[in-house]
């Protein structure tokens, strides 16, 4: 960059300056996005000429409500954030994000991630972007660009976008971007930096683009009286708004997570709609689902992804479950993740302090209240020592890679499905098959990891891996919803998509030389026969062996007979029990904890691999602490919703973590907080 | 099902027929739509009739007189998968405002020999009567939704409809809020979506057509109405539209038709 000393546009040439922003090389090719009246409010839409850019108008924002209210005066830009946010531009709210083309036979999915900001698809200007509204896209830079996998639909639409900032002189009532530290002023992240003053706007330059875009229009530096003007009327909106507004303790709100069980979530609960709107005007949530659908009569059948919401009741649905049934789950969750858990996700804040949430909420339920009637009595100092909910490696980790520095575009593209061709399918009880799969070319998963498998217009549910062997590997399925259904429902030849293998897996490296114990319950022995497989391929590197698996009732056993194999090692120690015994069962009855035999564990020594119903992993955890294993030898790993395996879609969330990408495999020390606590 | 195309009747009970119509209104999908389902049933569409069995059988409408009674659970016996669609077989409709009201005094102020008219007192929904397999909202249906049921049926898959509130559509279009924007009063928090959002989209509120969403919180928007200054009446009239039998809007209609009576005898009529 070449020049950065303030430039002055009289107010009578700014058509020059939209139409400079349009056509920077003479020739058309830019799209203007800028805040134009519309239904009420100031929205973001297309402009062709400045005359459409709200001029004297300004807003009166209040919680649940906005009004906009005529003046007399010239200024355009005279009034806080609308509720349109930019990510409407970068992460749309519907894409087509897969195509599946061909007959079964032969076809394979496509990714279709080239959605553009802009009509004509090419590159875009965002004119009037607020220094909270910048945060929010640096926000969404982390969450969607820095990896490990990236959303290229978000950052090729973020490559296109020229930032036309401009400085806040008017903030509303709910604006509090100085208790979020994001603003009034843009610092950084702009082209162009405009501020509004009383005859035009003083212009500096953030780029080099915008450097030459303001050679282009010739201006005149801005003189001392104007710069001054100019950043009196920034310095009078920080001041405003910390005198006149209420605000947030950003070191309190961190500590929301320390709250699962206050009385507020079930207050705030009968308040809150469950309407979305929160979310859905917030600048920087990010969750979506896929739609796989097919059409009649059409021979494709990709998937579209489209903005979802954490105060949906199918949000945290699993087939045959739901993770955050209750409304005072949703509101906790989402309010805890903006303002608390996303530090340790992402090492940011998820609120920039726009005020959207507050002004857009129907009934008007302001975060600021919340997050003080929760933490009230609560210091602000070191949010994070002696947290019992601390983070642990796994989100830290991650905070220190993927931080507000790096790069958008630094992650791996995140994959569409690879076809695969099921070789045999094998059923274990009456709902359950396990599918032969031939691995895919470049298909990597390793045990404990899972994989999405996606069938054409159906679903794609994550599946763990249950067997890896040379040129297969095996997944076994309940059929318990439409999707695993339709893959219990696959035969021999039948072709899926396959993406993965997704997640941390189990790290039975560190179970050399240990006692190892492998405690599973009903479907969760699938994800742990690969440990299985693993100890007894080197079982001379491994001490004693310990089995202990559980099932409803004899028939549910998955894997029965390399079960009743294992019952006949001598140098394996393998148990069965069920909860309701048959005709021909002489096993014991009851739960799994039950069969475990501390005695016969060398206690400190041993490495613990868990799965299964969450009740089932925290009663199996408690008698694994007991018996003294460290909790970081206690391995266990979890089920969440999802929709996307790599961390883009929002849905898998358990407290700080990402199921989908910071596990599924978890030690005990990072889950067992979260264990307990009901709908997190 | 076997390999022959689905036998699918499309029958009526006390309804406009309008929802019948949006299977017409697929008309790009007609062709594939015949080519895919054995339509047996659909006096709207032809003069062919059949009695049944039926491997998918659309019912509109309420249940409104004795008769129909007597018929649903007939045409039930001779049924694989029935799909209510509209907010008169999914809710009772908006003749279902006469559960509330004397049916013999309606009867008698509108029709000019009342003893003609053999009607049951209330209008109800057809799950009072039969278990239904699957529901289309709204009055009427949307197209797509309808679309989406058809095309699930032929893939062997359950139907994508979500269950959540008609503001998820209003931002993804992008709809500025009526509520927060303008203090209208709008049933779209509380209320399924699949219309698309339309009538916001409009600059009106939504009236609830599709009926409430699942843990509509009911008692959070009305607790608004009042503070905004609606009166019961008015509160009970809002929700008293298309789906105002289906819970929890009922109670807010009974609840608030009693507070209005109370202060005004008056605004029960």
């Amino acid at each position: 960059m070449t020049e950065t000393a303030a430039r002055f546009l009289a107010r009578d040439r700014l058509e020059d300056l939209v139409h400079a922003l349009a056509r920077p090389g003479g020739v058309e090719v830019r799209e203007v996005i800028a805040p134009t009246v519309e239904d009420g409010a100031i929205v973001h839409a297309p402009i062709e000429s400045a005359a459409e850019l709200p001029r004297g108008v300004r807003d009166v924002q209040a919680p649940g409500v906005y009004r906009l209210e005529e003046t007399e005066d010239e200024l355009v830009f005279a009034y806080a954030v609308g509720p349109h946010a930019w990510k409407r531009r970068l992460f749309p709210p519907q894409r087509t994000r897969l195509t599946f083309a061909g007959d079964d036979g032969r076809g394979a999915f496509d990714a279709a991630d080239d959605a553009s900001p802009s009509r004509n698809g090419d590159q875009v200007v965002f004119l009037g972007v607020r220094a909270c509204e910048l945060a929010a896209i640096t926000v969404q830079d982390i969450v969607f660009a820095c990896g490990p996998y990236t959303d290229v639909s978000y950052a090729s639409a973020r490559g296109k976008a020229f930032i036309a900032a401009v400085q806040c002189t008017h903030p509303a009532s709910t604006c509090f971007c100085t208790s979020m530290g994001t603003g009034p002023a843009v610092t950084s992240g702009h082209d162009l930096a405009l501020t509004e003053i009383e005859d035009g706007f003083v212009v500096v330059a953030g780029s080099n683009e915008g450097v030459e875009l303001l050679e282009s229009l010739g201006l005149p530096l801005a003189d001392e009286d104007r710069r001054s003007s100019a950043q009196a009327a920034v310095r009078g909106a920080a001041d405003h708004i910390e005198r006149n507004n209420v605000g947030v303790d950003g070191s309190l709100a961190r500590r929301l997570d320390r709250f699962p069980e206050h009385d507020r979530w079930d207050e705030v609960a009968t308040r809150c709609l469950a309407c979305t709107n929160c979310t859905m005007v917030c600048p920087t949530c990010f969750c979506s689902r896929d739609i796989h659908t097919s059409v009649l009569g059409q021979g494709e059948a990709g998937a579209e992804r489209q903005w979802d919401s954490c105060f949906t009741v199918q949000f945290g649905e699993v087939a045959g479950g739901n993770f955050r049934r209750r409304l005072r789950d949703r509101y906790r969750h989402w309010i805890t993740h903006k303002f608390s858990t996303w530090w340790q996700q992402f090492d940011a804040s998820g609120c920039v302090g726009c005020g959207r949430c507050i002004a857009w909420c129907p009934v008007g339920i302001d975060v600021r209240e919340e997050i003080r009637a929760v933490t009230e009595g609560e210091h602000g100092e070191d949010p994070r020592e002696g947290d019992p909910f601390q983070a642990r490696e796994g989100a830290q980790v991650r905070a220190e890679t993927v931080g507000a520095g790096d790069t958008p575009g630094d992650g791996v593209p995140e994959p569409p499905p690879v076809m695969a061709t099921v070789t045999s399918a094998r059923w274990e009880t009456a709902d359950t098959v396990t599918l032969t799969i031939a691995t895919p070319p470049g298909l990597d998963v390793r045990p404990g990891q899972f994989v999405m498998a996606t069938l054409p217009g159906i679903g794609a549910p994550p599946i763990s891996v249950s067997r890896i062997s040379g040129a297969h590997f095996e997944i076994t399925v309940r059929s318990v919803g439409q999707a695993t259904a339709a893959l219990c429902a696959l035969a021999p030849g039948d072709r899926l998509g396959i993406s993965g293998g997704y997640g941390r897996g189990w790290p039975v490296d560190e179970a050399e030389g240990c006692d190892v114990i492998v405690v599973g319950g009903g479907i969760g022995l699938a994800p742990l026969r690969p440990v299985l497989d693993w100890v007894l391929e080197h079982r001379d590197l491994h001490s004693g062996v310990y089995v202990y698996t559980g099932a409803r009732t004899p028939d549910d056993m998955i894997f029965a007979a390399e079960m009743a194999d294992l019952e006949l090692r001598k140098d394996v120690t393998a148990l069965r029990t069920v909860d309701r015994a048959g005709p021909d069962w002489l096993g014991p009855v009851g739960v799994v904890t039950q069969l475990l035999d501390p005695d016969a564990w060398a206690g400190e020594s041993a490495v613990a691999f868990v799965c299964g119903p969450e009740r089932m992993m925290s009663a199996t955890l408690d008698a694994l602490l007991d018996a003294g294993i460290a909790s970081d030898r206690i391995w266990l790993t979890t089920e969440r919703h999802m929709e996307c395996g790599v961390g883009l879609c929002g849905h898998c969330q358990l407290g700080p973590f990402f199921v989908c990408k910071d596990g599924p495999v978890f030690d005990a020390a990072q889950l067992g907080p979260y264990l307990g606590i009901e709908g997190i | 099902m076997s390999d022959s195309p689905p036998r699918v009747g499309v029958v009526k009970f006390a309804s406009c027929d309008g929802c019948q119509l949006t299977l017409l209104d697929l008309e790009d999908h007609l062709l594939e739509i015949a080519k895919s389902f054995d339509i047996v049933e659909f006096a709207e569409a032809s003069s062919r009739r059949s009695p049944g069995p039926y491997d998918i059988l659309f019912v509109e409408g309420s249940i409104s007189t004795q008769e129909q009674a007597n018929e649903i659970l007939e045409l039930r016996t001779q049924t694989a998968v029935l799909v209510t669609i509209g907010a008169c077989a999914t809710a009772g409709g908006v003749q279902a405002l006469r559960n509330w009201a004397d049916h013999d005094e309606f009867r008698s102020a509108v029709y000019a020999r009342p003893e003609y008219v053999d009607s049951l007192a209330t209008s109800t929904p057809i799950a009072d009567h039969v278990t239904v397999d699957a529901e289309l909202r709204g009055c009427p249906i949307d197209g797509g939704q309808l679309l989406e049921l058809l095309s699930a049926v032929v893939a062997g898959r359950r139907p994508q409809i979500r269950e959540e509130a008609v503001c998820l559509s209003c931002k993804r279009r992008g709809t500025v809020c009526i509520m927060a924007a303008s203090g209208a009063a709008c049933l779209g928090p509380v209320t399924s979506g699949g219309c698309g959002a339309i009538c916001p989209a409009m600059g009106r509120g939504c009236y609830g057509c599709f009926g409430p969403v699942l843990d509509a919180n009911t008692e959070s928007l009305t607790a608004w109405l009042r503070a905004s200054g609606r009166s019961d009446g008015e509160i009970g009239r809002l929700f008293a539209g298309f789906t105002a039998y289906a819970e929890p809007f009922r109670s807010v209609v009974t609840r608030s038709r009693a507070i209005a009576s109370e202060e005004d005898p008056r605004a029960r009529e």
